[in-house]
């Protein structure tokens, strides 16, 4: 364990990821208990830059609390992001699992449904789901966990498929262990790298589709995210920079720390690759 | 002067390798119209010795001392335009595996014709030309079309046919074939050998040959050099150093090559323990849509195997052994057909009569390196199977520590992980693992295959020993009829998927019945010299 | 050419569109309300006996396996239902501005994978190198930026405080232009969300570009191409990028898909009068025909792009059979 934690925290991008969206999250859950008033209140004048007296970020559109603002919206962002992963890593590992070891008909009608899933334009069906739905922070893990599920059981699928081949599965046959032992005791352990590097990923992923729904207004009205803060701060744009140029650098600082982290993760997880 | 005079060389690796310098020291001469080969193990730098001579090494890997004198210029020394230049027209080089050595994208005529336009300027029809003649030279039949295959649709014995032509094709003075058959089958490579050793007569050429297998020096070699841990530990006429080896691990390296000669005592007589008749195995490739293309991999196939015995089972890639490995220990559903472990039916039973069985046949892998889960401790490892009966785990523990002296290893193994532990080793931990359970019968697939001759021989001998302390009945697959000979009884010659040949291994050796055996016999290299 | 390959591909591409046709036919029956009494409400009438009326003329009262029938039938000749808002066929809206998405993706498609290409080839000659950290950096950050935002950047630094390029629309209104000045009109107009667009994708190609030639150098045949003493160039295109194309040809048709998204939110930011903006439409006032249509339209066209990279990909690379 502690050679993993070496090799990973040895990288300055994976420690610095790891930093960075450590200290978001401290943010995030500290948030509703350093400013009790809550992101929608307002606080005074509209538009006044940051460095304004008691705005450290400045204030929006409607005279709220920039900085304040910001933090909400990275609860909002880690919640969706990381539950929408889970639901999809889930749904994937269980489908791909059965699907690699079993093969055939389910096999075949995964892979159907995966490619399916890779050709249509999933950002439409996502739209069209949450809006059918009704725009809720629900509806968005919902719909989010539903479209990524599939690349997660291809990956799972793949390795399970190529395991299963490996002789030492094969032993584990003769020597007479049962089913589920060899997936869950066999095959599974050793399957895990490439889906916790991958889910970091995702969960970057999913936090750029939330914003981009909030953005679009199909985020939850009743909550302030960081995509809603831009997509109502656009006609403020041009003289208000701030507005939209904060919002977006959390999502991007965010997104970047879990992508270094994946990378990192690869990395320490796959010692033997050399760059 | 030789044509090639290595002269110190040293090869360094990259930093945080197992050693630092893999070639270390080497000096070797290669002569004008002779073959000399370098022999040794894998890790002995003999690979990287040749590489070096081209100037074609791996990123990070560099040659930090010495020379090489090609015609009395340093090649280490040349600049790399006047290196390219050299390649394929002075020297050329021939790689292990085909398949990965050829484009899988451009015809294989263009692929010759390129190498004869890289040094001459003439159109591609004129270079097409002369590569068909080269294709026909090395013996390929149907050039005209061969010309516009691509390397999947070829065999791999046309694949490095292909290759040789290639590279012979600008009349180099030095050919270097880096072990150029051992991914080749056992026929195939006989012939491949001989087409080497020919044109090496016609042409006058120099060759210097890689091998791990000293039947391919005895049957090539004029002169040969012994490598390991990279430095040559010995070198001289092949005649002289096979006659009498001055160093220790050249004398190893020559006991550790099976002979081809059976030296078992036959076994005490019993009854059949496992019959298997009319075993039949047919795989369909395609999926849910489309019309399915069917291979028979076993057709009606019957043997007997009896306690204390070994019967081997040999044929090339796609003769079937394998499968009939798997159809008999039921890690694959035969389609037709019975086997019999004292009477009762492995191969149509359902789970609940099967898991019982199952104790009783077990299976020592083919690779070392993926036969044992690399996230369990050898200790999980060999109880698994006992515990997943039923066993205590305390007892099968203390009966795992046993089992490890057995097979030669100490206690201290059950904490570790298998990646701590070389190729041998883990092939003894697989032996261990299939004995826990107490079988009556043991299958061997391919055990030896991936090992070195001298971890080899001492495989060989532990699952001998074993066979005959525990009274086992023994099935032995493999491709090498040499490793046949030295362990098993009975002999069962496969070839696509029907049983061409069997009985005594004596019988079969001395008075082959069948053509294709005789082409088998006639393939071992180093043959003519035993 | 493989005609049994292709032929299955087509019959893979007809598939999906069926399925995509019968998700669509699931998804409208999700819809909050059923189409009855959103367009009663939104003509103003809503008494029970309109309402009746209303279902019978749409077969909403029929059992389920005749809605779908009816439904694929109307999706086979086109009628993808109306508009609620605009009041006229989903269809002949989607079609209205169809060609300027088409446009603007071909472009960002054609920024990207050129882009992208030879980001990663250089990157992939020198791994290790500070030219490759410099793009593997780049790639990271696009890749963790989101896409409006970064086009609403690009509308701040090249239109506001430095005012090179049009902000948004197509053409500049009013000024009329006609034949070749209209070209470069609209081609100007393009430059900003094109690009913008493209940029993402850019990055993941630079990644996977990069990642291919380095696998593709370390195989033996790259070996072989050297020992041979053919120049160094020559093996890197003829050997080297000549197999790592082949994963980049499937990879295209994929990108392709995840291209439609974001050329919603491009066209968004940039006002690009395209079938994106017509979707951010239809979701604020809830004109679901409308929203779906857009769907099912994108999903058969992406489906048909990625039979031609298929067919593409059977020619690259010989060694393609069935299956």
């Amino acid at each position: 364990m502690t050679a993993f934690a070496r090799r990973f925290f040895s990288r300055p991008t994976a420690l610095f990821g790891f930093a960075a969206f450590a200290a978001i999250v401290v943010i995030a859950l500290a948030a509703p208990l350093v400013f009790a008033a809550g992101p929608f209140t307002i606080v005074g004048m509209p538009l006044l830059p940051p460095g304004s007296p008691g705005l450290p970020a400045g204030s929006d559109v409607l005279g709220r609390n920039m900085m304040v603002g910001l933090a909400f919206g990275a609860r909002i962002s880690l919640l969706v992001g990381v539950t929408s992963t889970l639901g999809a890593i889930g749904l994937g590992v269980l489908f791909g699992a059965v699907a690699g070891y079993y093969g055939g008909v389910v096999d075949d009608l995964l892979m159907r449904v995966t490619e399916f899933f890779q050709i249509i334009p999933t950002f439409v069906l996502l739209m069209v789901l949450v809006a059918f739905l009704e725009p809720s922070l629900a509806s968005a893990v919902i719909g989010i966990a539903l479209i990524s599920w599939p690349q997660v059981a291809r990956v799972v699928r793949g390795e399970f498929l190529s395991l299963r081949e490996r002789e030492f599965v094969q032993a584990a046959r003769v020597s007479g262990l049962s089913d589920r032992s060899i997936i869950f005791g066999q095959i599974l352990p050793n399957a895990l790298t490439p889906i916790v590097v991958i889910s970091s990923m995702m969960v970057g992923n999913a936090i750029l589709t939330e914003s981009a729904l909030s953005f679009l207004g199909l985020g939850d009205p009743n909550l302030l995210s960081w995509g809603n803060m831009i997509g109502g701060s656009r006609s403020a744009m041009w003289v208000a920079w701030w507005t939209t140029v904060l919002p977006g650098l959390c999502i991007m600082v965010t997104v970047l720390a879990l992508n270094l982290i994946g990378d990192g993760l690869n990395d320490a997880l796959n010692p033997r690759r050399r760059r | 002067m030789p044509l090639v005079q290595i002269k110190n060389l040293s090869v360094a690796l990259p930093p945080g390798s197992d050693r630092a310098l893999a070639v270390e020291d080497v000096n070797l001469d290669i002569g004008r119209n002779q073959i000399v080969c370098i022999v040794g193990e894998s890790g002995s730098g003999k690979s990287l010795t040749a590489h070096a001579v081209m100037r074609l090494l791996p990123r990070g890997v560099a040659a930090t001392g010495g020379s090489i004198l090609f015609e009395g210029a340093d090649l280490l020394k040349e600049t790399p335009e006047a290196m390219r230049r050299r390649r394929g027209r002075d020297i050329a080089m021939i790689f292990q595996d085909p398949m990965a050595a050829l484009n899988p994208v451009v015809a294989v005529g263009r692929q010759v014709a390129e190498q004869i336009r890289a040094h001459r300027a003439i159109s591609e029809s004129q270079a097409l030309k002369q590569a068909a003649d080269m294709l026909g030279q090395m013996g390929l039949k149907d050039v005209g079309s061969l010309l516009k295959a691509y390397p999947h649709q070829l065999s791999g014995g046309q694949r490095q046919r292909v290759m040789i032509a290639m590279a012979l094709s600008l009349s180099p003075k030095l050919l270097i074939a880096d072990e150029p058959t051992t991914a080749l089958d056992v026929t195939t490579q006989a012939q491949i050998l001989k087409l080497i050793k020919r044109i090496q007569t016609e042409r006058e050429m120099s060759v210097l040959l890689i091998t791990h297998d000293f039947g391919v020096v005895t049957d090539m070699a004029d002169h040969v050099a012994v490598m390991r841990h990279g430095k040559v530990v010995e070198s001289g006429a092949t005649k002289a150093v096979l006659g009498s080896p001055s160093h220790s691990y050249t004398r190893a390296l020559i006991a550790a090559v099976p002979k081809g000669e059976s030296h078992l005592e036959p076994p005490p007589p019993s009854a059949p323990l496992v019959k298997v008749e009319g075993l039949t195995k047919r795989f369909r490739r395609g999926g849910l849509f489309f019309r399915t293309s069917t291979v028979t991999a076993l057709d009606d196939i019957a043997l007997t195997l009896r306690r204390g015995e070994t019967l081997g089972i040999v044929g090339e890639s796609g003769s079937g052994k394998s499968t009939l490995a798997r159809c008999v220990i039921r890690l694959l559903d035969p389609d037709a057909g019975q086997v019999l472990l004292d009477g009762q039916d492995i191969a149509q039973a359902k789970e609940k009569t099967l898991r019982p069985l199952r104790r009783r046949i077990q299976m020592v892998f083919q690779d070392p390196f993926s036969s044992l889960n690399p996230r369990q401790t050898i200790g999980d490892i060999l109880t698994a199977g006992p515990r997943a009966h039923g066993e205590d785990a305390r007892e099968a523990r203390a009966r795992a520590a046993d089992m490890l002296a057995l097979v030669g290893l100490s206690g201290e193994t059950m904490k570790r992980f298998p990646h701590e532990f070389s190729g041998g080793q883990r092939q003894r931990i697989g032996l261990a693992r299939a004995l826990m359970l107490k079988p009556d019968v043991l299958i061997a697939d391919e055990p030896v295959s991936a090992l070195d001759v001298t971890v080899q021989a001492q495989v060989l001998k532990l699952l001998d020993d074993v066979r005959r302390q525990m009274n086992l009945a023994m099935l032995f697959i493999t491709h090498d009829m040499r490793v046949a000979a030295e362990i098993c009884h009975r002999v069962m010659v496969m070839r696509h998927g029907r049983v061409v040949e069997s009985g005594p291994t004596r019988e079969i050796f001395a008075n082959p019945a069948s053509d294709y055996t005789k082409a088998l016999l006639a393939a071992i290299p180093g043959r003519q010299a035993l | 050419m493989k005609p049994r390959y292709i032929a299955l591909r087509l019959v893979k591409t007809a598939l999906t569109v069926i399925a995509v046709v019968v998700l669509s036919f699931f998804l409208i029956r999700m819809a909050p309300g059923d189409a009855a009494t959103v367009m009663a409400g939104q003509s103003g009438y809503a008494d029970e006996a309109f309402m009746k009326s209303l279902r019978a003329e749409y077969g909403l009262d029929q059992p389920l396996p005749v809605q779908f029938w009816k439904y694929v039938q109307a999706v086979a000749h086109g009628d993808l239902g109306t508009s609620y808002v605009r009041r006229q066929p989903v269809l002949s809206v989607i079609l209205e501005r169809l060609p300027n998405t088409l446009l603007l993706d071909a472009f960002a498609l054609v920024v990207a994978i050129a882009g992208g290409v030879w980001l990663g080839s250089l990157a992939a000659r020198r791994p290790g190198s500070a030219g490759d950290n410099v793009v593997s950096v780049l790639s990271m950050v696009f890749y963790a930026v989101p896409q409006f935002w970064l086009g609403m950047m690009m509308v701040l630094l090249f239109a506001v405080w430095m005012p090179v390029l049009p902000p948004f629309g197509i053409e500049t209104m009013g000024a009329d232009y006609v034949g070749l000045a209209r070209l470069g009109d609209v081609a100007e107009h393009m430059l900003l969300p094109g690009v913008t667009l493209g940029l993402y994708y850019m990055a993941s190609y630079a990644r996977l570009t990069r990642a291919a030639m380095i696998e593709v150098s370390d195989q033996d045949f790259v070996k072989t191409a050297r020992a041979k003493g053919i120049s160094e160039r020559q093996v890197s295109r003829h050997h080297i990028l000549r197999n790592a194309l082949i994963p980049l040809v499937t990879y295209a048709g994929l990108q392709a898909s995840l291209l439609v998204g974001g050329s919603v939110l491009i066209e968004n930011v940039f006002s690009w009068p395209g079938v994106g903006t017509l979707a951010y439409d239809a979701v604020q006032a809830r004109d679901n025909p409308l929203l779906l249509g857009i769907f099912i339209v994108t999903a058969i066209l992406v489906s048909l792009f990625n039979l031609v990279t298929d067919i593409a990909y059977s020619i690259v690379d010989p060694r393609v059979e069935l299956g």
